[in-house]
């Protein structure tokens, strides 16, 4: 599945907007991981929302990627020190208090509905998507299919195959739930990045 | 808990429609979220994907036993425990007891309308444990102590101030009522009961028994967040959520969220299959995983062939967020647990038929919720249908048992009819009737109410039925009460129309009223005579097609006689009569193609009002804007498909919603600019003639055969 449906990936980029999803164009996974690097760089230190001991306390902005392969995390973890970030590859569960950033790679995207679909077996790699204030999504674009239908007999042969956690994530966390007021970030994260790679 | 009387829930009706702030909200939320509609299902075939869901959703509920001993199979190899509770009062239980096998004492739960069906936070609260809701809108409304008013927006009734004043109780530190604050309170709050909770609690959009995965929509991302960090999860749904594949579970995606909030999807859909691992259980351990399947009645309901439907439904709530009613006073008075037009039926299947007595009677059956549901269930019919039984259980009020009665000795209703005539002399004033002192009517101080006409339609006929027309076209009369009785001039026009356009007209003498009111108020019996003595009457007439001036009886004959008369052994005659049937304007623009030429247009302001029963239960669009265009300047309006808040007996039994429906309706005409309004049903005419002539009567009603007749070319 090496060739691009540019009309899919046109359609997914349209459809992103209305949803808040942005989009960034990049060529590589190394230049997304590079992209994530400088959006956890850019943005304000996050907010604790658990109590800690000692909140004037200096803190270091956090930045997870726990299912990135180990060549990547030898890149990004040697890159995100440098800017001194504190970078997380496991153990969530010790960071609820919420992260910063949070890198993922998607293994489909719906273009109809902006969707990327991710498959997060592991617990470590559903806890930083869902706690962090941004979250970062890598989708190859040559992974990108037109509807969910298309995308069909993957997800089945996902969830037949073996155990699974699929999520279809189409935007940052949102709620109406007050005066139908959207607003943005009310569990999950503030924002969201979809990185497409031109591959 | 108390069940409500009639009485009580005039109460409540009445302090709903003081209420400013819901009022405001519900009104912005249904022109808003009309428009984004339209929008969001744009670029998907809206009618096909619904019909396809149908059909699905029905297969399903045929084999229902075989999908739960597939899903159960599936989901026990990869480590989810299967439960089935055959009632609330199990799965409650089932639940207490997962939490007292696992030693868990904090809970916390993502959104789950069978949650709420079955009461399961005060049971869990009871047994001691600690309940928190994670969804903000069911945290709200879980600190208020009090239940959903909708089914995806459970806190749409309540105002920033209001959540301001709640979030302040409950962090004991004074809150701002500034909405982006408010969502950040939740944010930090509840992110520390995630972090303490020992078990999960999520219902389930669906439950896929080709893999035995189960999925949960939400946007908010808790349900991510509920089913990952507490070591126990319990999931629990209806037995209607189980699915054959994954198809059908993406197909329902397509329409839950377009029609539940206008979102081509939700932010987050969860699929998870089999129990994964957890670190708060230990290194390499699983996740405790159950689900719990409720009956709680449904298995009755599949073999329930007039209601099972109801079973099709998917939760997106758009049956509340369209309707006339619900948008007056929201859904605490719109249903107990659910919400909307589904709410009035699932209240007398899940929680019982006393409770769904007094309810079941609020549909003012618009039709607006059959017409966008997402299962295409016919919510307006099931609800008649339980209106019916409740009848045949607790006994009707006298006033419908009497009409009931009345109804089916034709000679006896029209003479009370004529008799009416006479009696309404002392409180008759020109075409209406002075305002009645409230011992009379009570509460219709909105609208005039007409007066019976001097002459009757039929008695006029014999002096106007115009010359045959050898070989032209063969059409019958039908007249309906309202138009023969009160209002034969509208009859009269369309003869003087139809007389021009040289056709051949019939009224057989011995029809009778068409039988909708008494099949809005359940009385069977007499819906099924009525609709017999019609077709009797016109048999011999053998005519090319049967006209009729009042869209509701249209739409009652053709959406209700079949399965009415369904066990009287008329064969054919039925389908026969009910094709022939067909409103005024569409024979005149469909079957006579009337051209211009047959009218003088003077460019007169003209607003139409679709009869719901024309524009929904009929689905005619375009004939009467056709017709208003060669006859004067058709002026659109505001939502002119809404309900005028007649719905026949209705706006008796709740002139309080129906008045209000009422003044809104006109307003938007006004608006718009007209000078004579336009509708094609003699109850819409009443409602908007009725509530013009109390403005004072500057706005002109007129029936669409007496607006072409008065422009009719010399």
């Amino acid at each position: 599945m090496s060739t691009i449906n540019t009309a899919a990936v046109d359609l997914f980029v349209a459809k992103a907007k209305p949803v808040t999803i942005q989009i960034k164009e990049v060529s590589s996974l190394s230049e997304a991981l590079t992209l994530t690097l400088e959006i956890c760089e850019q943005k304000p230190l996050g907010k604790l929302m658990l109590p800690v001991k000692d909140p004037d306390a200096p803190r270091k902005k956090t930045l997870a990627a726990p299912a990135l392969a180990a060549e990547s995390w030898d890149y990004l973890v040697k890159e995100g020190e440098k800017k001194g970030f504190e970078m997380i590859r496991d153990n969530l569960r010790q960071y609820l208090a919420g992260i910063d950033v949070a890198f993922s790679v998607a293994t489909m995207g719906i273009a109809d509905t902006a969707t990327s679909v991710l498959e997060s077996l592991s617990e470590d790699e559903r806890l930083a998507t869902m706690i962090c204030e941004t979250h970062v999504v890598a989708l190859p674009k040559s992974k990108i299919v037109s509807d969910s239908y298309e995308a069909e007999s993957y997800l089945r042969a996902s969830m037949t195959k073996d155990r699974n956690f699929i999520a279809f994530v189409s935007g940052p966390s949102r709620t109406a739930d007050i005066e139908r007021v959207l607003t943005l970030g009310v569990h999950g994260p503030l924002e969201l990045f979809v990185a497409l790679i031109n591959e | 808990m108390t069940t409500p009387t009639l009485q009580n829930y005039h109460g409540s009706l009445k302090q709903a429609l003081g209420d400013d702030f819901l009022r405001q909200t519900l009104d912005n939320f249904a022109v808003q979220y009309r428009a984004n509609r339209q929008l969001i299902f744009a670029d998907v075939n809206e009618k096909g994907l619904i019909a396809e869901i149908a059909e699905s959703k029905e297969a399903s509920l045929d084999h229902l036993e075989e999908l739960y001993a597939q899903f159960r199979e599936q989901a026990a190899k990869k480590g989810i425990t299967v439960h089935r509770a055959a009632t609330a009062k199990e799965a409650q239980e089932l639940v207490c007891q997962l939490a007292k096998d696992y030693d868990c004492k904090k809970i916390i739960k993502s959104k789950s309308m069978t949650a709420e069906e079955i009461h399961l936070n005060h049971a869990l609260i009871e047994a001691g444990l600690e309940v928190t809701e994670t969804d903000l809108g069911e945290w709200i409304i879980q600190l208020r102590h009090e239940g959903p008013s909708h089914m995806v927006m459970p806190a749409i009734h309540l105002s920033r101030y209001q959540v301001a004043d709640v979030f302040t109780e409950a962090t004991k530190t004074n809150q701002d009522s500034d909405i982006s604050l408010l969502v950040k309170v939740a944010r930090q709050e509840l992110r520390a009961k995630f972090v303490e909770a020992d078990m999960g609690i999520s219902g389930a959009n669906f439950a896929i028994a080709e893999t035995g995965t189960f999925a949960i929509c939400t946007n908010e991302g808790n349900g991510r967040l509920t089913t990952t960090l507490p070591r126990v999860h319990v999931a629990i749904c209806g037995i209607d959520k189980l699915v054959p594949t994954l198809h059908d579970a993406l197909r329902v995606i397509k329409v839950l969220p377009r029609n539940a909030t206008a979102q081509a999807i939700t932010t987050y859909v969860s699929w998870i299959t089999g129990a994964l691992e957890c670190q708060r259980t230990g290194t390499g351990q699983e996740k405790k995983l159950h689900i719990i399947f409720l009956d709680n009645g449904r298995s009755d309901l599949i073999k329930d062939t007039k209601c099972r439907q109801a079973l099709r439904c998917v939760r997106c709530g758009a049956c509340a967020n369209l309707c006339p009613v619900f948008r007056l006073v929201g859904g605490h008075r719109m249903g107990y647990v659910y919400i909307g037009a589904i709410g009035l039926i699932l209240t007398y299947f899940f929680h019982g038929h006393e409770r769904a007595k007094v309810l079941a009677q609020n549909c003012i059956g618009c039709e607006t919720c059959k017409d966008i549901c997402a299962a295409g269930i016919d919510l307006p019919t099931v609800i008649q249908e339980i209106r019916a039984r409740l009848n045949e259980e607790y006994g009707s009020t006298m006033d419908s048992a009497l009409l009931g009665k009345v109804l089916q000795n034709r000679k006896l209703f029209h003479t009370l009819l004529k008799f009416g005539k006479w009696a309404q002399l002392p409180v008759k004033k020109g075409r209406y009737i002075r305002h009645l002192p409230d011992i009379f009517a009570p509460y219709q101080g909105f609208r005039a109410l007409p007066a019976i006409a001097d002459k009757a339609f039929r008695d006029l006929w014999p002096s106007i039925k115009p010359p045959e027309a050898p070989g032209a076209l063969k059409i019958g009369v039908f007249a309906g009460c309202a138009q023969d009785f009160i209002y034969p001039r509208h009859l009269k026009a369309a003869v003087d129309i139809l007389a021009r356009l040289k056709v051949n007209l019939e009224f057989p003498e011995t029809q009778s009223c068409c039988g909708l009111p008494v099949q809005m108020m359940g009385q069977r019996q007499a819906a099924i005579a009525t609709a017999k003595g019609n077709i009797e009457a016109f048999q011999p007439f053998a005519p090319d097609y049967i006209v009729t001036l009042c869209a509701s009886c249209a739409s009652h004959i053709k959406s209700h006689y079949a399965d009415l008369l369904a066990k009287e052994n008329l064969g054919e005659q039925v389908k026969a009569f009910t094709d022939k049937i067909i409103d005024f304007s569409s024979l005149l623009t469909d079957v006579l193609k009337v051209k211009p030429e047959t009218f003088v247009n003077n460019q007169e302001r003209v607003g139409y009002h679709y009869p719901c029963h024309l524009i929904r239960g009929l689905g005619v669009v375009e004939a009467p804007k056709t017709l208003l265009g060669m006859s004067g300047q058709y002026l659109p309006s505001q939502e002119e498909d809404s309900c005028c808040g007649f719905g026949g007996t209705y706006s008796m039994k709740f002139p309080e919603i129906s008045g209000v429906i009422l003044e809104n309706k006109l307003k938007r005409f006004e608006e718009a600019g007209v000078t004579c309004l336009v509708t094609d049903c003699p109850g819409c005419f009443m409602q908007l003639d009725g509530g013009a002539q109390r403005k004072g009567g500057k706005l002109k009603v007129e029936h669409m055969s007496e607006f072409l007749a008065r422009h009719l070319a010399k």
